[in-house]
């Protein structure tokens, strides 16, 4: 299996602090794969975003994209195939109207008129805003405005995609539409996702967890087997799923659930089947 | 309030002057303003009128919205008028009353100059309700590109301009915010001596300014991260396209300078 991320032993410290934000960080993501890193504030999970992308420079340690090692020459060619989604959505829309956003990131690699054009079009069809082309921002909702800005990140065709805590500021309903749209890219594309979060709602679409904390990785696995040991996540401060929650009550009060129940639509699967086995 | 002052300025529409390239409408406003010195005289006056009138009628806007241009500056007309109506002793005395004397010259001179003054008034309120702020970002840029090789930053001033005029309304909002959440504490905006009133502007201003900061630094990062690196090796996505209407109206305008340079006395 291709290596698309490779982050070895990578330690970062920001000026005038006196801790170390990411101490002896070492982990890889495969092509295609859709990683999760959780963490409560100060874990140094978002610090991992911005090491990446080169916005900060490691002190030590390695980072590899796509076989290509980081370093000041590379990072042009490293943040081609890199595209984030931040958490603010008015605070990364460039543009004076949806296709001038997408247009941004095209303009900026010299991308021809013609081409560009086509590019975005294809890119808005793809989170379902192809109808709002001529909007400003303003008349857009949150979770519209971070569809606009998946739009702008796969316009510019990377293979790996970012969300630097992306749905936080969403409601229920944008966090939805706004999953569901790199779950679909992730799947048609290959494309490499990692997300970052302190949301363990989002965790359930991974293929891979690692949790974080106090710049280390604490806890690696498939969501099942870090949800398996749910009181330490709750130790670190990360409110667990509702499902999750109400599977390990339900088992602890001796109903004979069989395995574990990361969605809602799981959990309900196996309890009103229940009753015909009991 | 702020933002029908500067956003909704615009009028949206498909007229003649609507179509038109934003170079051709800011080009014709420059030089509006030097021709409109040409005139001096009630035949000159009248073809700059018929001329104003015409590009008035054709862009389909309601006069009234013209007319509400006129409103900030109308002090300033009646002022001049009376200046000069008041001032000039020139010509026959056409009426006298006291210490006032009136002469035809005076009160031909007063008319010519509010005229002066409401006719560039319409030219450019003209301007901005028929082109949206971005197209006049757009023609700016293409206008000012000749003056780069003298290292004038014109990409980074459009790209500036284009910026704040996609923010104004979302500083907008955060702005209503804050009144909105410092008033829930208590304090009071609208009453009480001017010196108090600024105080509780502070409580306004600081927030707003550490937040448009903090949305600055987050948007740069993000321009960064999108490949963002200067003007250089750059393709533009927004382009203008020049057609005979702007051609036929550029001639319209020389025309009149030449006309105008010939009735002049």
């Amino acid at each position: 299996m291709e290596i698309a991320v490779r982050v070895q032993d990578v330690s970062f410290q920001y000026a005038n602090q006196s801790d170390y934000a990411l101490k002896n960080v070492s982990f890889h993501v495969r092509t295609g794969e859709w990683l999760t890193i959780v963490g409560h504030n100060g874990s140094g999970k978002s610090t991992i975003a911005k090491l990446l992308t080169g916005l900060l420079q490691a002190e030590k340690g390695r980072i590899e994209i796509c076989g290509i090692p980081l370093n000041e020459e590379t990072i042009w060619k490293v943040r081609e195939q890199i595209g984030i989604v931040f958490q603010n959505p008015d605070n990364q829309f460039v543009g004076t109207t949806v296709q001038d956003d997408v247009a941004f990131g095209l303009e900026n690699r010299g991308v021809p008129r013609e081409e560009m054009t086509e590019r975005i079009n294809e890119a808005l069809k793809k989170v379902n805003m192809e109808s709002f082309l001529e909007h400003e921002p303003h008349r857009l909702s949150g979770g519209q405005k971070q569809r606009v800005a998946i739009a702008s990140v796969i316009a510019l065709r990377p293979r790996i995609i970012i969300l630097d805590e992306a749905t936080s500021m969403l409601d229920p309903r944008g966090k939805k539409e706004v999953l569901a749209v790199i779950e679909q890219l992730q799947k048609e594309r290959q494309i490499t996702v990692i997300s970052i979060t302190h949301d363990l709602d989002e965790v359930a679409k991974a293929d891979r967890v690692i949790v974080m904390n106090k710049g280390m990785v604490v806890e690696e696995g498939t969501p099942e087997q870090i949800f398996a040991h749910g009181e330490k996540l709750e130790e670190l401060g990360l409110d667990l799923p509702f499902a999750v929650k109400l599977s390990k009550r339900l088992k602890d009060a001796g109903f004979p659930l069989t395995g574990d129940h990361l969605t809602v639509e799981g959990l309900v699967n196996e309890l009103w089947t229940l009753y015909l086995k009991m | 309030m702020i933002n029908s002052m500067i956003i909704g300025k615009y009028v949206p529409g498909r007229s003649l002057i609507h179509r038109l390239d934003p170079r051709t409408k800011l080009l014709m406003m420059f030089f509006y303003v030097f021709i409109v010195f040409l005139a001096n005289n009630v035949w000159t006056y009248t073809l700059l009128t018929l001329f104003t009138l015409s590009l008035l009628l054709l862009s389909k806007i309601p006069f009234s919205f013209i007319v509400k241009g006129f409103k900030p500056i109308l002090w300033v007309i009646v002022f001049t008028l009376l200046l000069h109506v008041l001032m000039t002793k020139e010509g026959n005395m056409l009426f006298q009353f006291g210490w006032i004397e009136i002469y035809d010259k005076g009160v031909q001179q007063g008319f010519f100059i509010s005229l002066r003054f409401l006719l560039l008034i319409a030219i450019t309120t003209l301007l901005t309700l028929t082109t949206t702020p971005i197209e006049v970002t757009d023609g700016m840029e293409k206008l000012l590109a000749p003056f780069k090789r003298w290292n004038m930053p014109v990409h980074e001033l459009a790209l500036m301009m284009s910026i704040s005029l996609r923010f104004i309304p979302t500083l907008m909002e955060e702005t209503e915010k804050i009144i909105k959440a410092q008033a829930a504490r208590g304090v009071d905006f609208s009453s009480g001596p001017f010196s108090e009133r600024m105080k509780a502007m502070t409580s306004l201003l600081i927030p707003l300014f550490i937040s448009a900061f903090k949305r600055a630094e987050e948007l740069a990062i993000a321009m960064e991260v999108r490949g963002y690196r200067g003007g250089e090796g750059r393709t533009k996505w927004r382009q203008l396209t020049w057609s005979y209407l702007d051609t036929l109206f550029m001639l319209s305008l020389i025309s009149l300078s030449i006309l105008l340079w010939l009735l002049r006395s």
